[in-house]
């Protein structure tokens, strides 16, 4: 499973990471979001979230030298925010630019037990779930 | 405290200084933030006689308290300055992600006074606060800027000015992620100030009381919005959504220089045509999940290249049927200039539109424009004013100071033709046949304005909220509408939501997010009452300013009856213009000249502001 990203049709609103840090932290604020959107001028908004090994060679486990990042039994990717010390080698792997550290953590998309809550955000089908 | 960050930021430009100050609690549960914020500060910190370009305005930046949460809409930032166009209370509320920045950057108001020697910019970046050198930006088109200043300093946001602010240019705007602080000039303070931008990044977490219920409501609130009529028309087609009905069924569309109330043209600037050609994509502002913005793209002939966001029904209206422009193409060129430019698109059009009446009446000639062929429907005319209006170029330098300075400036009976209420040229609609409107651009605090009170969805459609049966046409009993609607209004300004969602929050809706953001208890009736005290203060600066009774006036063309269409025969009439202040001076419990009683500024709490 994973986040499927539509980004021709992302109008650059910005209310999935916000969700998403609330969701997972309880505040609002887009550095801890798992989603971003990453804003190139006016005419592009692209959607950057984890893809989950579809697409991609799970080159962030690879790259983590403190075991931080593991793939789990439902394949989800997840990071140990114990073990994580926000060096930054996940989020320079990473293909898709899906990572990025803030305030000495990495942060990624963890699919929210099943039910992305940015997706439900999303208006404009630039995110989609595919199972 | 959740939901603000409890600080203010002071930046004196002329000495260099930059000074941090608390915000009392009790602040918030008197303003909530945002317009509440503006209101009290700019009567704190700018004095009445300020000159508007000069070192002792202030330009002030106050995010609505909710920007930041996820609730749906609520991304609007306010800026706030004493306005060179209306010489009075000026404002702007921009959709970018600014305010956002700011609040995370741990500041809920941004006050900037005085005046840089030399072009800079101001860069926050959380607790750190630089003044710096902006002499490589001067000249540079508010997209050119942004990007300029996003390649130095990554993950920011800026607001910034175009050449239309360095230029001075009276209705200048602010522009931040390409959405515009659009009216009463705010840019040009910016200019005056030598200040080009204002860069953000902020990194703080905005806590919630209740977080857990804040993502139930957001949830709840994104199904109603995105399962009502307004998010299709918009996510189709945008504000101009109603553009043929505005024509066809009540004809006040205001069209060539508001002679008309029909565009007979319409069609071919009408969003059923040119969104499926044009529009690309949605665009939205920060927390925006019903965008009314489109990324209008132009791919050929000969303004191939033109980007924007847009057009919107404003700017169809002031670029288009105001001019009498039935050319999307050039309406669209001369939107995107104006962006760049950094230069209001309703005013511009206002004066546009004003330019070519006075040619087609004699009083302009070839000699005057340059050579410039300005009658009405040139759409190549129009897009030429825009350069010369930003550029401050041949008859454009007398046009950037707006309609009512440009008919002083020209003579020749110019002023029967100048349509502007205390010098702001009016949006699109057109009063003769909205009634209650007409007075709501008499009462806005920052001249012609269709925002601060919101009443012309209830004037065109006869209800909203708790009226019903309200009659356009008729200026009876309008005092006590356009007073409620200023004061529901406000509180979406302080709280920084979106006005297109006042149909679906109405304001019983913010009780539940209130207590969940900020655990604030308020009902309806204790956010009218901030409404009205927010009210009474920008009246109050206002006053302070020199406002007088007899310069709240409805412009001459509003006594000539719309010639045709569904509002045929229709006029405000000098009567019904004094029948409906005195209406609404009564309501605001305000003396007949439209002074404050002492009894009210003790009821609302800002006696304090009076001297």
């Amino acid at each position: 499973m994973y986040v499927k990203v539509n980004a021709d049709r992302c109008s650059g609103c910005r209310e999935c990471e916000l969700v998403c840090s609330t969701y997972h932290f309880g505040v609002s604020n887009p550095k801890r979001s798992g989603i971003r959107i990453e804003k190139r001028g006016l005419t592009e908004d692209i959607p950057r979230v984890c893809v989950h090994g579809n697409g991609c060679r799970y080159e962030c486990i690879s790259a983590c030298k403190f075991d931080a990042i593991k793939k789990d039994d439902g394949g989800i990717v997840r990071i140990d925010h114990e073990k994580c010390v926000g060096c930054g080698a996940c989020a320079r792997a990473c293909p898709l630019n899906a990572i990025w550290t803030f305030e000495g953590k990495a942060y990624k998309c963890d699919l929210c037990g099943g039910e992305p809550r940015c997706v439900k955000v999303c208006s404009q089908g630039a995110l989609e779930v595919v199972r | 405290m959740t939901c603000w960050s409890g600080k203010l930021l002071y930046v004196d430009l002329s000495k260099g200084t930059v000074k941090k100050e608390d915000i009392p609690e009790k602040l918030y549960k008197a303003y909530l933030g945002g317009d509440g914020f503006g209101s009290y500060y700019m009567n704190k910190f700018v004095s009445g006689d300020a000159d508007p370009l000069g070192e002792e305005n202030a330009l002030i930046l106050a995010p609505g308290l909710l920007v930041g949460t996820p609730i749906p809409t609520a991304g609007k930032t306010e800026f706030f300055a004493k306005s060179p166009l209306t010489d009075g209370w000026g404002e702007g509320a921009c959709g970018g992600s600014i305010g956002l920045a700011l609040k995370q950057a741990g500041y809920d108001v941004l006050i900037v006074r005085g005046k840089s020697e030399k072009p800079c910019y101001l860069f926050i970046d959380n607790d750190d606060v630089e003044i710096r050198d902006a002499s490589h930006l001067w000249g540079r088109s508010t997209r050119e800027t942004e990007e300029e200043i996003k390649k130095e300093e990554n993950d920011c946001s800026v607001a910034c000015i175009g050449i239309g602010g360095e230029n001075l240019v009276r209705y200048a705007i602010i522009s931040s992620d390409d959405r515009q602080a659009g009216r009463g000039g705010l840019g040009a303070v910016m200019g005056s100030k030598k200040l080009k931008a204002i860069a953000v990044r902020g990194d703080n977490d905005i806590k919630m009381r209740d977080p857990e219920r804040v993502l139930e409501l957001t949830f709840e609130w994104y199904e109603k919005m995105v399962n009502s009529q307004a998010f299709k028309d918009d996510g189709q087609y945008g504000t101009g959504e109603f553009l043929e009905w505005m024509n066809r069924e009540r004809g006040t569309f205001p069209t060539r220089n508001w002679r008309e109330g029909v565009f007979d043209q319409r069609q071919k600037i009408d969003p059923y045509y040119w969104a499926p050609r044009y529009s690309v994509k949605n665009k939205a502002c920060p927390q925006c999940v019903k965008p009314c913005g489109k990324l209008f793209v132009i791919e050929k002939g000969k303004y191939r290249g033109t980007k924007l966001d847009g057009v919107e029904y404003e700017t169809l209206f002031s670029l288009g049927g105001n001019c009498g422009n039935p050319d999307i193409e050039s309406v669209a060129k001369a939107n995107e200039l104006c962006d760049l430019y950094g230069i209001d698109t309703i005013s511009t059009g206002g004066c546009i539109g004003f330019a070519m009446d006075l040619y087609e009446n004699g009083i302009l000639t070839k000699d005057d424009t340059d050579g410039i062929d300005l009658r009405f429907g040139n759409p190549d005319a129009v897009v030429k004013m825009v350069e010369r209006i930003a550029r401050r170029e041949g008859i454009g330098d007398i046009l950037a100071e707006g309609v009512k300075r440009a008919a002083e400036r020209i003579g020749k009976g110019a002023e029967r033709y100048a349509v502007h209420v205390r010098g702001m040229e009016p949006p699109a609609y057109d009063v003769r046949g909205i009634k209650g409107m007409g007075l709501a651009f008499m009462t806005s605090p920052r001249g012609a304005c269709h925002l601060r009170s919101g009443a012309y969805a209830l004037e065109l459609v006869g209800k909203f909220w708790k009226y019903e049966g309200v009659d356009r046409l008729s200026a009876k009993n309008k005092g006590q509408e356009i007073a409620d609607m200023e004061n529901f209004m406000a509180i979406y300004d302080a709280l920084g939501v979106c006005k297109f969602s006042r149909g679906l929050f109405l304001l019983e809706g913010f009780h539940d997010i209130l207590l969940a953001t900020t655990g604030m208890d308020y009902s309806e009736d204790d956010l009218l009452k901030i409404g009205e005290r927010i009210c009474n203060l920008k009246h109050l600066f206002n006053l302070k300013c020199g406002w007088k009774r007899e310069d709240v006036k409805l412009p001459p063309k509003i006594r000539i009856p719309i010639p045709d269409g569904p509002s045929k025969g229709s006029y405000i009439s000098e009567e019904e213009e004094r029948e409906m202040l005195d209406d609404y001076f009564r309501a605001r419990g305000w003396t007949r000249d439209g002074r404050i009683p002492d009894k009210k500024l003790r009821e609302l709490g800002i006696e304090e502001f009076a001297k």
